[in-house]
């Protein structure tokens, strides 16, 4: 069954689908590609900000199938019907989180620890650190952009669990 | 205890060990169940805890550093 609240883009060529209640916030979307992906938008996905490859590329990153996407060529009847509802009380990233109270920590299985909510991050050297309104921290130990996941962690298949992985 | 309406979480990345948090906050597991509901706490930063989510010092013993 659809939820409402998912949402689709297009720009003619590939269809970007958005499963709000798959994202965990990883951010890697709009970090790598805040021309398209821009949570401070309404749409927050701009198909027209990015060649289509590129698009996929950044799709391809996210963790979570929050985000997929298919050639239009591709798209079932009731994917093409999808493709002219425009809603721009739509989800973002950032309106779900901020939803939140009190902070949220979701543990990842695997991967990053996430925060959403009002908090404060002081980094190693006593400095404070600007936290989106969701920060994903590193939990693998091999991030390059500490203390925050760069999704790292699947690339060395991190295990969250304990045990003889965990020594 | 009652909390006050404005305090913050805050998060210290300390270095070469684990991210503690203070303040009102609730860590949700792997399996989406809550498993601590106030802090503080201290939450391993770099994959090799016996104890995970939690720190438990291994850091001290492997060296590990930012």
């Amino acid at each position: 069954m659809k939820d409402p609240r998912d949402r689709q883009y297009t720009n003619g060529e590939v269809t970007v689908f958005w499963v709000p209640s798959k994202c965990i916030h990883a951010t890697t979307c709009f970090r790598e590609l805040i021309e398209v992906f821009n949570p401070g938008r309404r749409p927050w996905v701009n198909m027209e900000g990015a060649p289509t490859r590129r698009i996929i590329e950044v799709v391809n990153k996210c963790p979570t199938q929050a985000l997929i996407w298919k050639y239009n060529k591709d798209l079932t009847d009731e994917e093409k019907i999808g493709q002219r509802t425009v809603n721009n009380q739509e989800e973002t990233p950032k309106s779900l989180s901020r939803a939140n109270k009190p902070t949220n920590i979701r543990i990842m299985k695997d991967g990053p620890i996430v925060v959403e909510g009002k908090f404060k991050i002081i980094g190693i050297e006593n400095q404070e650190l600007k936290p989106s309104i969701m920060t994903s921290f590193c939990r693998c130990g091999s991030s390059l952009n500490m203390p925050f996941c760069d999704g790292t962690h699947r690339k060395i298949d991190f295990s969250g669990q304990n045990g003889e992985d965990g020594e | 205890m009652v909390k006050m309406e404005n305090e913050i979480t805050l998060f210290e990345v300390l270095s070469g060990g684990p991210l503690k948090v203070t303040g009102p906050f609730r860590i949700k597991g792997t399996d989406g169940k809550i498993i601590k509901g106030n802090g503080p706490v201290e939450l391993c930063r770099y994959g090799h805890s016996s104890n995970k989510p939690f720190c438990d010092n291994t850091h001290k013993r492997i060296g590990f550093s930012d």
